[in-house]
């Protein structure tokens, strides 16, 4: 982890920043008596258990990674290695097992954050976010996940530390994280989301988080589903290589009509019937010309509203692109 | 829900962005306050040395004043001849007394008196976000503590290694097929082939990948299973003994694993546990065995495995109680 390198010298002042409700302990060097610590652990305990209720599971394809519910109606941060691509379904677990289905909204590929969307009747547990962005490096802090996966005996890990390092769009604790914290939350001791967990250094004691101001600072793109950016935690899927698997002609009454079917393909699958006619691609009128150059732009994986009538009813599908053969 | 964004260029000056290593949660600032602890450490904790290389390899738990101490079996097996310090004085010669394998425990005897072993009578479930301490790294004469916190729920750890048939399997137009198999497997001694179609497992079919696997995850480790299956025209049925995954692929091999250190770092032993208290101190392999103790020097448990970058186990007070009057009886 090339930390040092995304350092920014930027300075100005911030003006007194209030002290008054900041915890003795995080004022002070370092613990200098037992009952710093003892503090410390009664403002972690009294925070422990709302923020793992809000703690979740996110599992998708093989994979497992962390998140945190932060509003009642179930808007979730995790990171963007986590969801890896927008507008996908993605499995939620509780603490206590309970299952929920989550789609992922946008992403930010080049730090690492990212939003999802319980699709639930709520309320659901969730936790406050720190959007004054008032922890300071030296602060104690604790982290939260379902390390190396969802395991209901165990029950979410915490784990306890400093922030050690700071920078515009990472910060840096010594609360270890393994495969399985990340998307995880990480809090300042008055229960507030600070961070979401995302890499780790060769050391154990190097844990990287996304801050909240980061989130912040791309909150309405990421809420609209955009995928941010050309960076590393995240691929956009390849232009071109999406595949309907349905050949169609514009008639002469400027209509798109399904001439044949792929076996297997994802529109035979959806239900499409060589004959019917196709209205509507992504939301336009259906031409041979606007097929050609969606399917052009989109790789597989991405998906393709589509609306056609078989002569005797209308369907609309939203289909999964399959792999260009 | 609606938040405002807010749009913050925050960052802190640059010499500040930093914090130095010893205030950081492992660092001597942080050590120095649990000086009150370090008293239970330097009193309770045995250090063991290997004879030949002289470095300290694994701690122990005293448990009684004329010698008797608890430690890690599957670690202190690994080093041929040992000593042993408990505060400052040296005790050769050690012996190992009893052993129990279901805790991975066994209790070692030196040659002395007037020791201070812990006190059981204190022991008691700790609530998550409780500091606890343990030994870090040692000094000749000087324990040094670490401190973490209870970290997940007290509870078994199941033990042992997965059942494994020992070959790949694919997915194809709906047919579940043998891939790769690995030598010296079940599968390999059964004499299935990579290409075979699999039907059944002990005559129920197969409906795919996942299903077979769920079938196995409730097998152990030598049981045998009735493959039913299709090579070429030819239908048959093979008997697959099935084998312990770590047997046949050897441990530290997920990426977990790699992260926490492999072999040099995590205990080879940490599964298999009857009752654990997990903490998330930062201990390795060689830190284990010690007694661990509360803010308030109560005695809870005993650490007995390093699991991983973020997981610790110790059996807890209770139980290690038990166990120790059971050890003391054989004896």
């Amino acid at each position: 982890m090339k930390f040092g390198t995304i350092l920014m010298a930027t300075s100005f002042a911030l003006g007194a920043r209030a002290h008054a409700d900041r915890p003795d302990f995080n004022n002070k060097e370092a613990p200098q008596t037992l009952s710093d610590f003892r503090e410390i652990q009664s403002a972690l305990q009294f925070h422990l258990e709302r923020t793992r209720s809000a703690t979740v599971c996110l599992q998708m394809g093989g994979s497992s990674g962390s998140a945190v519910i932060i509003s009642k109606d179930g808007l979730v941060l995790t990171a963007a290695h986590v969801t890896s691509k927008v507008d996908e379904e993605i499995k939620v677990i509780m603490e206590d097992g309970s299952e929920f289905t989550g789609r992922s909204l946008g992403l930010n590929s080049e730090t690492d954050s990212a939003m999802l969307q319980i699709e639930g009747d709520g309320p659901f547990p969730f936790v406050e976010v720190d959007m004054d962005d008032s922890t300071e490096l030296g602060d104690w802090v604790y982290s939260l996940g379902h390390s190396g996966g969802f395991d209901k005996a165990r029950g979410v890990n915490v784990r306890v530390g400093r922030l050690v390092r700071t920078a515009p769009t990472t910060v840096q604790s010594d609360c270890m994280l393994i495969g399985g914290d990340s998307g995880g939350p990480l809090f300042n001791m008055a229960g507030q989301l600070i961070g979401i967990h995302s890499r780790v250094g060769a050391s154990r004691e190097e844990s990287m988080h996304v801050p909240i101001r980061e989130f912040q600072d791309h909150w309405d793109e990421l809420m609209e589903g955009k995928f941010i950016g050309e960076g590393g935690f995240a691929k956009k899927s390849k232009p071109g290589t999406g595949f309907l698997g349905v050949v169609t002609e514009e008639t002469e009454e400027g209509v798109l009509k399904v001439t044949e079917l792929w076996e297997d393909g994802v529109g035979e699958k959806a239900g499409l019937k060589v004959g019917d006619l196709i209205i509507e691609i992504a939301g336009e009128k259906a031409t041979k010309e606007l097929m050609t150059s969606k399917l052009a732009e989109l790789g597989a994986g991405d998906k393709l509203k589509l609306k056609w009538t078989t002569g005797e009813e209308t369907k609309e599908e939203t289909i999964k692109l399959g792999e260009r053969p | 829900m609606k938040i405002i964004t807010l749009i913050l260029a925050v960052a802190l000056p640059l010499a500040a962005n930093s914090l130095p290593s010893e205030k950081r949660k492992n660092g001597p600032l942080v050590q120095d306050a649990l000086s009150p602890v370090q008293v239970s450490l330097q009193e309770s904790s045995a250090v063991f040395y290997s004879n030949e290389t002289s470095k300290a390899f694994l701690y122990g738990t005293v448990v009684s004043d004329d010698g008797l101490i608890m430690t890690k079996a599957s670690e202190i097996e690994e080093v041929e001849s040992y000593y042993v310090r408990v505060g400052t004085k040296k005790f050769r010669n050690p012996v190992v007394v009893a052993r129990n394998d279901v805790w991975d425990v066994m209790m070692v005897k030196i040659e002395a008196e007037g020791l201070k072993p812990v006190d059981f009578s204190q022991a008691k479930d700790l609530a998550h976000g409780t500091w606890v301490v343990s030994n870090g790294a040692t000094e000749r004469r000087f324990r040094r503590p670490r401190a973490g916190i209870i970290s997940a729920n007290k509870r078994e750890i199941p033990g042992g290694s997965p059942a494994v048939l020992g070959v790949g399997l694919k997915e194809k137009d709906g047919d579940l097929l043998v891939g790769e198999i690995t030598e010296d497997s079940g599968a390999a001694d059964a004499g299935l082939k990579e290409g075979d179609k699999l039907l059944k497992v002990d005559g129920s079919d197969i409906k795919n990948r996942d299903g077979l696997v769920a079938y196995l995850k409730e097998k152990s480790p030598g049981d045998k299973i009735k493959l039913t299956l299709i090579r070429g025209k030819e239908e048959m049925t093979l008997e697959v003994e099935l084998m312990a995954r770590h047997k046949l692929y050897g441990n530290g091999t997920t990426r977990n694993d790699q992260l926490s250190g492999g072999e040099a770092q995590q205990s080879a032993r940490r599964t298999g546990f009857p009752m654990v208290m997990q903490h998330e101190t930062m201990l390795n392999k060689n830190t284990v065995g010690g007694p661990v103790f509360t803010l308030d020097n109560q005695f809870v448990g005993m650490n007995i495995a390093a699991v991983n970058r973020v997981e610790a186990f110790a059996i807890p007070g209770k139980e290690l109680s038990q166990i120790v009057a059971e050890l003391k009886k054989s004896l």
